[in-house]
């Protein structure tokens, strides 16, 4: 199978601070594959080099087989990567439709996504007029992820999307990002295992800045003891 | 949320508008009618001004955190530029084709940026040439500005100063010698066209150093287009220079004002882009830097504008719409007023100059609208508010936000030099109406709520008021209760009184009236 995105060996320094230290990693094209590790391992750090917000230093980054390290966010975001970003980062002063239409990259876009997006979060379409500010956490995460639906993305960057949530919430977001899988690869962080285990295909855990281990999520939910090690949890 | 959890949520900012209202209506009550509507509409009128450039100064900062200390010089600039184009039409249409073809070479960036990478010699060197190239650039400017036969004024010569061509202007007086073209001038016009170059391309190699490895290679379609534009349009007001300056000396002062207005904003548009790319942008990871370049560019400009117009203040005549008072004037409805051009108009038995305190508040009301309108109602609007938020998240959805910024800059600057052609026939020029207008704007922006887009208006027209308001109590008293004599505000109360307002709101609501708790 191909690789729709694949980090070799990529270096990130934030001011004096050498972030990671090394982190591959590859994903195929058409799953959802989990990005894990303990608070402060790497993740957020991972998927914000991707899309250059923090450049790495070393290292390359290939999105469809084309190398993207090095280029601006813009540039790289625009050939079909969505960020739904660890605290959601809603624009609050913007309406939920705004907020929906900020993402274009065509005219239209919007129009096109309309149904599926509302398909998915039907709570957004009765929230469409409101500014962002007025969200609850819940609504805010649906918004998030729905913003990243708006262009045409192929791959999809989201960031802890249960943190905070309510369980029926947590519940409709797997639903949502299961089903939006359908059309595009997702590389999510998740610190819930049990989200995790249940939506990823195949994982790969950062540790210390560094891509420690990598398989099939089946494998991974077995055994216990790299759970415990890498992870903490049971 | 319900209306009362609002008022709830943001009691104490309900409370201090009320306060603020119930003084206002005190100021008021404490003056005759005639004396408080001409408080109130030279209030606005200042307000108004302020706004101008408060709003761009907010916008640059909420938008790229960046305290642009020039804001005001560029006021400043304003006004004399449009002074020029008003009084000496000759002298901006004989400066346009030079500055015209100067411009070229900025504009040009992206391209020698992507010519320098092609040079292994430029790119090993760059520590080097960058600075030969711009002792270079500036000094072939110099010749080539030197040769050109610019009709200029000399504010050392009281008969050649700007004073007196504002004077003769405003007697009807004026007259300008037109130069006969001569055979030197083609290859000043090549020297700008270098110099500029030159100067563009040491812009490009100094940046090289921090954005090694993540420049483009793109060249959009528009650098070229604006580039031959350029050209075509110095080459052109080079050619008809004498049939331009005849046609604006020929048209109405009222139509030349206007393009005096236009043309003031054209170039702080022009120039606003300018200070972004060149010295803003390169420095965004180092913002003190960015203040210290932004301040050291105000002294500069001061300094270049008394090298050209003088240190003396002078005046800039009214346009013929705004200076009637012969039959019928003052005009007693806006009707009249329109039809006899007259300076003056009666407003409850009050005086009211149509210049200062209807036009001004009239296109400030019309920027106002014009500017929230692109805020609320265009795409650029919308990305610019994500951006004042989250400008990091905004590139991440694919938008080129570093556009963006540099759009916003030169419409900043722009709104300030057409702040600064509106105030000049009314304030006159100095060269320090540009620093006092930074420093009412920036206690506007305090007030209102530094990067609040409705905060700047509300701040600049509250300290306008308050301003006014001391200013006329002042002439006419306050009758304060156990004092026997009315007391009278000095005038050094005046711009005391809008810091202590400052002040007092901020202690009260330290983001401001309008800002948002972060
Ligand atoms: N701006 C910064 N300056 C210095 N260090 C930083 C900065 N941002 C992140 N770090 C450090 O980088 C490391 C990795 O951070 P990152 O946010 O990628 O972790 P994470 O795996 O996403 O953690 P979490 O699960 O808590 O979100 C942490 O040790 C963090 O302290
Ligand atoms: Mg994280």
């Amino acid at each position: 199978m191909e690789n729709l995105l694949e980090l070799s060996n990529i270096h990130t320094f934030i001011g004096q601070f050498h972030i990671l230290e090394g982190v591959s990693l590859s994903v195929p094209k058409g799953s959802i594959i989990a990005l894990l590790g303990r608070n402060g391992a790497g993740k957020t750090t991972t998927l914000k080099s991707i899309l250059g917000l923090t450049p790495p230093r070393q290292g390359s980054v290939l999105f469809k087989g084309e190398p993207i390290q090095g280029r601006r966010s813009f540039d790289i975001a625009a050939k079909g990567i969505g960020f739904v970003p660890e605290h959601r980062a809603i624009f609050r002063d913007l309406s939920v439709l705004e907020n929906l239409r900020i993402a274009e990259r065509q005219k239209g876009d919007f129009e096109r996504k309309e149904q599926f997006i509302f398909e998915l979060f039907p709570d957004l379409k009765r929230l469409i007029k409101l500014p962002g500010t007025n969200l609850s956490g819940g609504q805010q995460q649906m918004l998030a992820v729905a913003r990243a639906l708006v262009p045409d993305n192929e791959l999809l960057l989201i960031d802890e999307p249960s943190e905070g949530l309510a369980p029926v919430i947590i519940e409709q977001m797997m639903a949502a990002i299961q089903q939006l899988s359908a059309q595009s690869t997702v590389l999510l962080v998740e610190q819930n295992f049990v989200v995790a285990s249940k939506l990823a295909q195949q994982y790969v855990i950062i540790e210390e800045g560094q891509s420690v281990k990598h398989g099939r999520m089946a494998d991974l939910v077995q055994d216990k003891a790299t759970i415990h090690r890498y992870l903490g949890a049971a | 949320m319900d209306v009362l959890g609002t008022l709830k949520a943001n009691r104490t900012r309900f409370i201090t508008l009320g306060v603020l209202a119930f003084l206002f209506f005190t100021a008021v009550q404490g003056m005759p009618t005639e004396d408080w509507v001409i408080t109130i509409l030279r209030g606005l009128s200042v307000g108004m001004i302020t706004f101008l450039v408060a709003a761009g100064l907010s916008l640059i900062l909420g938008l790229m955190d960046v305290l642009n200390l020039a804001h005001g010089e560029m006021f400043m600039v304003g006004a004399y530029v449009g002074w020029t184009v008003f009084v000496r039409p000759d002298t901006f249409v004989d400066v346009l084709s030079p500055l015209l073809l100067t411009v070229v070479g900025f504009v040009l960036l992206p391209v020698w940026r992507v010519w320098i990478q092609k040079v292994p010699f430029l790119l090993k060197q760059a520590k080097f040439w960058p600075w030969l190239a711009l002792v270079l650039g500036a000094g072939l400017l110099w010749i080539a500005y030197a040769r050109f036969p610019l009709a200029i004024w000399n504010p050392d010569v009281y008969s050649e100063s700007p004073i007196t061509y504002s004077l003769a202007l405003s007697q009807g007086n004026l007259l300008l010698a037109t130069v006969p073209p001569s055979a030197g001038w083609p290859l000043g016009l090549l020297g700008t066209l270098l110099g500029g170059s030159l100067l563009g391309l040491a812009i490009a190699g100094f940046g090289l150093r921090q954005q090694a490895g993540t420049m483009s290679n793109h060249i959009s379609r528009g650098t070229w287009i604006t580039t031959a534009v350029l050209l075509v349009l110095g080459l052109v007001t080079f050619f008809i220079n004498s049939n331009i300056t005849d046609f604006l000396l020929g048209i109405s002062t009222t139509a030349r004002f206007f393009v005096a207005m236009a043309v003031a904003t054209g170039l702080g548009f022009v120039i606003g882009g300018l200070i972004e790319v060149a010295l803003i942008r390169p420095l965004y990871d180092r913002p003190i830097y960015q203040l210290m370049i932004t301040l050291g560019l105000s002294f500069i400009v001061i300094e270049v504008v008394r090298a050209i117009w003088g240190r003396p203040e002078f005046t800039m005549p009214k346009a013929a719409l705004f200076d009637g008072s012969g039959d019928g004037c003052p005009a007693t409805s806006f009707g009249d007023l329109i039809a006899h051009q007259c300076s003056t108009i009666l407003l409850f038995d009050g005086r009211i100059r149509t210049y200062n305190e209807v036009f001004i508040i009239l296109v400030g009301l019309v920027v106002l609208a014009l500017v929230w309108l692109i805020l609320q109602r265009t795409r650029i609007g919308m990305i610019i508010r994500a951006g004042v938020q989250d400008s990091e998240m905004v590139e991440a959805l694919g938008i080129n936000v570093r556009q963006v910024f540099t759009f916003v800059f030169a419409m900043g600057v722009a709104l300030a030099t057409l702040g600064g052609v509106l105030a000049a026939p009314s304030i006159g020029l100095s060269t320090d109406m540009g620093t006092r207008l930074l420093l009412l704007a920036l206690i506007a922006l305090a007030i209102g709520g530094l990067t609040s887009f409705p905060g700047a208006a509300a701040g600049a027209i509250l300290v306008g008021l308050l301003q006014q308001f001391i200013i006329k109590y002042g002439q006419i008293g306050i009758n304060l209760p156990f004092l026997a004599e009315p007391f009278k505000p000095s005038p050094p109360l005046v711009p005391a009184s809008t810091v202590l307002l400052m002040v007092i709101i901020l202690l009260i609501l330290p983001h401001g009236l309008f800002g948002r708790n972060e």
